[in-house]
């Protein structure tokens, strides 16, 4: 961009960079393309207003990664397919794991799931864990920039985190047998 | 000898691979994933999924055209300062 000002190259040179991150995590939140598109667009303008409050040189993406979040819960919809409301704390992660893990126990099943069915995946999870999920394990941010991202404790991170991992292995396995990549185990009855 | 156990070892599994740990945990729970192999298949498996998620998902990038309509709004932005 030919800015001329100070504030205006900064901008550029740290937030710019981070516009594919934008898209993808709104693409995740919108569910939706063209309302991804919109929800980038504002960020980055919202953005561009408040750009004297963003310290030079701190974490540029988790302060636009914040901004794009609370654009999205304020002014955005939620997607139409909202997830069936479930107790997170409940879901019991373990006994699927471990069928997975006798029949294919390094996991090579993982590298033949083609994207497209690996983002379905993703945006199936419930909104908590989906966000997390992304923040984290595609984005890579710590777990401490997530936590101060969505307002949440580090901890609620991290147990949000492992069962959105263990939800998305077990519906990618699932997946993986219906397609043939991997035998399930005959289990005697 | 190693103060990790497979129990303590699979629960610091998934902050391990993303180092997460401190400097210390960190050493204790890769020297015991070099001397037991059901947690080093273990950590393979959350390892390979990691590194799908890595590289399938974080492939997508901001269509050219936004692009450029997101430039023209702040240059349009800038000038109206």
């Amino acid at each position: 961009m030919a800015e001329p000002s100070a504030a205006g190259q900064t901008f550029d040179q740290e937030a710019l960079p981070h516009l594919d991150a934008l898209y993808r995590v709104a693409l995740r939140l919108t569910g939706d393309t063209s309302q991804a598109e919109d929800l980038v667009q504002d960020t980055m303008l919202k953005a561009y207003r408040s750009w004297q409050q963003y310290r030079p040189g701190t974490n540029a993406k988790g302060w636009l990664l914040t901004i794009l979040r609370n654009t999205f819960i304020n002014d955005y919809r939620r997607r139409k397919h909202e997830p069936i409301a479930m107790d997170l704390e409940t879901i019991e992660p373990y006994a699927l794991d471990r069928s997975i893990q006798e029949v294919d126990p390094e996991g090579s099943f993982f590298a033949q799931i083609v994207d497209a069915r690996v983002l379905e995946a993703i945006d199936a999870l419930p909104d908590e864990f989906r966000e997390v999920l992304v923040l984290s394990d595609v984005e890579g941010m710590r777990y401490a920039e997530i936590a101060e991202t969505l307002g949440i404790p580090v901890g609620t991170v991290k147990s949000r985190l492992f069962r959105a991992r263990r939800q998305l292995q077990a519906d990618l396995y699932s997946h993986a047998v219906e397609m043939g990549y991997i035998q399930p185990r005959e289990t005697p009855t | 000898m190693s103060g990790v156990d497979c129990a303590k070892a699979m629960a610091h599994l998934d902050d391990y691979l993303r180092q997460e740990l401190t400097q210390e945990l960190m050493v204790e729970v890769r020297r015991h994933l070099e001397h037991c192999r059901p947690c080093f298949k273990h950590a393979r498996f959350e390892e390979n999924f990691l590194i799908m998620l890595e590289t399938r998902a974080a492939r997508e990038t901001c269509p050219e055209k936004l692009r450029a309509r997101i430039l023209a709004l702040l240059r349009a932005e800038a000038r109206d300062r």
